[in-house]
Parts: structure tokens; sequence; C-alpha cells
């Protein structure tokens, strides 16, 4: 908070204004889209309208009578616990090797983890197909997961980074000096101190893992669609609040998401 | 229990708790090989491939390559088509676009942070977090229902009389520019938010007390201090607007071609995988170089402010 301004002039007082209406006005944009989807899925009429007419259940009943939208959703599910156990197997290590390594080249090893996140989805997407194509792996939700989890893979390392950055190195040369073998102390010591940071990078891994498009796209088996492919369809040609509905499911897991994340590490601490 | 035996490592340790002490003792490479050759593989390899193929002629049947020979034709045409001109054009416009309207309605949310109390803070994480956390595809919907020809904005204007006839909205480069700042806008909020929490605090407070006006401070000493922020958050959302095809897709109707949508529809329909890679690599090669201006940008204007102090 700042205090104490003073010389408060015309042109001050206006430009500030102008400024905060800005904000208050994106911060309106932001939301609105959502809100009034969510008004949109219990409208009793069959095509989109605004303002809605009645209030209806039928759009969320119909959502899991929907065998391919509801199998789509178990796609993604599978797939998101894939991306992120892969990238809890995979980025934890890393992340500890980058921060504790005692070795030449922790710099390289950090920025090279980074590069396939810094490279479009789509980019990726299209290469990991061809190459599978070339080596005889069709797309499946195999390829799927792991090529996500290499994409967002950058995110977890990042995220327990900087946790690990902030630990001191001396609580675990204690555990060690105590008689603790390098596992123990990283199981009893700097394993748990870690933990809200590896949940809190569970959270954006898994969310990607269940919403990718730009990698899935490319890479998903033709017999289990994910969910955003589905859903990219069913947008383009259905006209039925259905869509609205499966949003509102989407919307409500958000908000636990979100709930999670502040629980576990906070939310202010989310971009650092 | 003695001292001698208490630095020594346990005695009964069995041998795969000793290679896994190995493994993660934290000094050597060995926690991160794992992660490096998966890297390598589904990353580095397929990379390599992409490059052969935008090189060389192919012929696909069945999802899998018959036979490739080296080529230049596939650049060279796609060098020599209009439609690849057009097509780039117009995503790279829509892609600066997006990024200048995100910072124009990004920045103000973040001095707003800054200068908020514990709630607003609150509030402003929640609402910029939120939209991240659900899908763009749901996203995008919600404005095919708000500018759609049933949409909020039409029945509006319609029962205020301002209009007779529905607008045409969607499927305009209008529909597309909008949908695409509102749903990159938490990426730019974000990283400027990020950057003006490090300095907050004295420095304003120090400036005001030297009698800077609320305007100057934001101008003089807050935006200076915040390039950092629209660098990183440009680059976010230039490279994700440049190479999204959801908003397009849905926002701009079937004549609406973006890059990212021509190299959808040559990989997936045509199954023109040389053209494809071609596509991919120009995309890729354009997005480093604005990446590259982004970056020497920030620079100057950090410097530039900085020199203007001294």
């Amino acid at each position: 908070m700042i205090k104490a301004l003073r010389t408060s002039s015309l042109g001050d007082i206006l430009g500030i204004g102008l400024v905060l209406f800005i904000a208050v006005f994106s911060l309106i944009l932001l939301i609105a889209p959502s809100i009034i989807v969510v008004i949109i899925s219990f409208d009793t009429r069959a095509f989109v309208s605004f303002p809605p007419e009645g209030f209806t259940l039928r759009w969320y009943a119909e959502v899991f009578e929907q065998t391919e939208l509801v199998g789509a959703m178990w796609t993604s599910l599978k797939v998101g616990l894939m991306v992120t156990a892969l990238c809890i197997v995979l980025g934890v290590p890393t992340a500890l090797a980058c921060v504790r390594g005692k070795f030449r080249g922790t710099t390289a090893l950090s920025v090279f983890v980074l590069v396939p996140h810094m490279v479009p989805g789509i980019v990726l997407g299209v290469a990991v197909l061809f190459a599978g194509a070339l080596v005889g792996v069709s797309p499946s939700i195999w390829l799927q997961a792991v090529s996500i989890a290499v994409f967002i893979m950058a995110v977890m390392v990042r995220t327990v980074q900087s946790r690990l950055v902030r630990l001191d190195p001396a609580l675990e040369e204690a555990a060690t000096n105590l008689g603790a073998s390098s596992f123990q102390s990283l199981r009893t010591i700097t394993f748990p101190l870690l933990l809200p940071a590896i949940l809190a990078g569970a959270v954006f891994t898994f969310v990607e893992g269940f919403d990718n498009l730009s990698v899935a796209i490319f890479t998903h088996g033709f017999r289990d669609r994910p969910l955003p492919v589905e859903l990219l369809a069913l947008v383009q040609y259905t006209s039925t609040p259905l869509v609205a509905a499966v949003s509102g499911v989407q919307i409500l897991l958000a908000i636990l998401a979100l709930v999670a994340v502040s629980m576990s590490i906070g939310l202010d601490k989310v971009n650092e | 229990m003695s001292d001698a035996t208490a630095f020594q490592p346990p005695p009964n340790a069995r041998l795969g708790e000793v290679i896994l002490d190995k493994l993660v003792s934290g000094r050597g490479i060995w926690p991160a090989v794992p992660a490096i050759i998966v890297l390598i593989v589904v990353a580095v390899v397929p990379f390599i491939i992409l490059l052969s193929l935008g090189f060389s002629d192919i012929e696909v049947a069945r999802g899998a390559i018959v036979s490739q020979t080296l080529s230049f034709s596939h650049l060279s045409n796609a060098l020599s088509d209009p439609l690849y001109w057009i097509t780039f054009q117009r995503s790279l416009v829509l892609a600066i676009n997006t990024t200048l309207l995100c910072l124009l309605f990004g920045y103000p949310v973040a001095y707003l942070f800054l200068i908020g109390g514990k709630w607003t803070r609150r509030l402003i994480l929640i609402l910029t977090i939120a939209p991240l956390l659900t899908s763009g595809i749901v996203r995008t919907y919600a404005w095919l229902v708000i500018l759609g020809g049933r949409g909020v904005v039409n029945s509006t204007l319609m029962s205020l009389g301002l209009i007779d006839q529905p607008l045409r909205i969607m499927n305009t480069h209008w529909a597309v520019l909008i949908g695409m700042v509102q749903i990159h806008l938490p990426v730019m909020i974000l990283p400027l938010i990020a950057v003006m929490s490090r300095h907050e605090g004295g420095l304003m407070e120090a400036s005001a007390n030297l009698g800077a006006s609320r305007l100057g401070t934001l101008r003089t000493v807050i935006l200076p201090l915040s390039a950092p922020g629209i660098g990183t958050g440009a680059a976010l959302v230039f490279t994700l607007s440049y190479t999204t095809f959801v908003v397009p897709q849905l926002l701009g109707g079937g004549n609406y071609l973006n890059a990212a949508t021509m190299i959808y529809e040559q990989v997936v329909f045509s199954l023109e995988w040389s053209k494809g890679s071609v596509s991919s690599l120009i995309l890729m090669a354009t997005c480093l170089i604005v990446l590259v201006i982004i970056a020497m940008l920030t620079n100057i204007f950090t410097r530039w402010t900085k020199g203007r102090d001294a």
C-alpha cells in the first residue's frame, strides 16, 4: 500500500482515474464470459440465447448421458493423471539436480528443461506426430500423455526449484550428520518441505494434461479423444446449451483447483 | 551410542538403498538423467525429424511415412505462395495487436494490485487465475454466446432499440481479436504482478515523499521497474496468440485462416506433411524473431529509463 501521496493536480486525478477505470473494466472482462456461460447452462431453451427464459438442470443431465462426452472426460482425466505423475517423477529430481547439483552445467540443465515449453505447443505436437510415424508409433493416449508431460514439465521444475532455492541446505546436512542416508534425509526432511510446491505444480500439470489442445490434437489416439478435442467438435457442430453445461462442470473444477492451490501454497505464490 | 558410529553410513544398508542413495544424493547429474533422456526422445529428436521432413519429398500412407527424398521445393513453394504470406501476416498482426491490447488492459490491473489492500489483491488473483484453469474452448464458447446472432450484445442492443437486425460480429476479425485479448489477458497480468510486488513499499513511498504525484510515480518509478514484467508478459501473450487455433477456428468462421489453422489443415486433413513441416518451421522461426525483438525492446526500454534518471 502506498500512503501519503500528495500534490494531486486535476490531471493527476484524471490520469489515475482512467487507469483505475480500465483496471475495473478488465477485471469485469475477465469474469463476465464465465458468468454468462454458467447462466446459459441453466436455460430451458434448446438454442443459445441471452437472457435465459427459465431454469432447468436438463443440460447437466444430458452431459452425462452423452457416452462420447463422458468417454472424453475419462480420457482427459487419465491423461491429466499420467501427465502429473510423469512430471513429478521426472521433474522433481531434475529440480533437485539443478539446485543442489555440484556439477558443471547446472544452468545449462535448467535452460534445457525449459526449451520444450518455449516451443509452440502446436509445433511440438506436429513434430511428435511425425517422429512417431517415422518409427511406427501411432497416436495414442500414451503418446499424448508423454508429449504433454514434456511440454509442461518446465512448470513443475520451476515451481519446485523456486521453493528449493529458499530451503536451507543446512537442514539436510544436519540430518546427514546425525546419521541419515541421503535418501533418508531427502524423504524425511527435503520432501516434506517441498510438498507444497510439488502440489502446486501437480495442480497446474494436471490442468494442462486435462485441458491441452495444441499438443493433444496431433497426438491423441483416434479411439480415445480427449475432452478439448471432443469439445472443439461439439462447439462447431451443435448449438444447444450442452457445451455451456460442460463449461459449468469445468468452471466448478477450476474453483476446486483454486481452493486446492490456495490451501497448499497460497495464491500469491503461484507466479513465482 | 558412540560418536564413532553416528557419522558412519548405516551398516546394514541394503544394496537397493545404496544405489538409491547415490542417485538422490543431489550432487551429481543423476537425478536429472531420466528427464534428459525423455526430453531428447520426445522433443529434440522429433524436432530434428520435423526439420528433415520440411526439406524432403515424402509419401504418406496410412499415417506412416513410406518414402523420403531430399528437396527444397516445399520451402521455396511456401515463400512464393501468396497464401502463406497473407496467412502469416494476418497471424502476426493479430498476435501483435492482441499483445498490445493485453498490455493496455492488463497493466492497470497490475497497478491496482500494487496499490490495493489485502482483499483487492485476493480478488484480482482469483479473477486472474480462475480463467487459466478453465479450458480455452470454454472461454471461447462464452464469446460465441456473447457475440452471436442472438447473443448478449445483439439482444441488448435490440431491446434498447438501437438496432433492428442482429449485427454480424461473429466470423469477423473483430470477434477474433476480442476473444484473443480476453483469453490471454491473465497471462499478461500475472508476470506484471510478480515483477511489481518485488519492488513494492520503499521506493514508491520515497517518490511520494519527494513530492511526486500518483501519476508521476506511476510513470517515472513503477513503469520503468516493471519493464521485465512487460517483456515476459508480452512474450507469453505473443507466443500463445500467434500459435493458437481455437479462437480463430471458433470465432473467425471457416474462412479465417491463421498460421495454426493452416498447419492443422495441412497435417490432419490434406495429409501434406512436408507442407505442414515447412509451415511449422516458419511459424517457429517467425515466433523466435519476434521474441528476440521483444527482448531487445525490453532491454532498450530498461536502459533508456535508467539513463534518463541518471
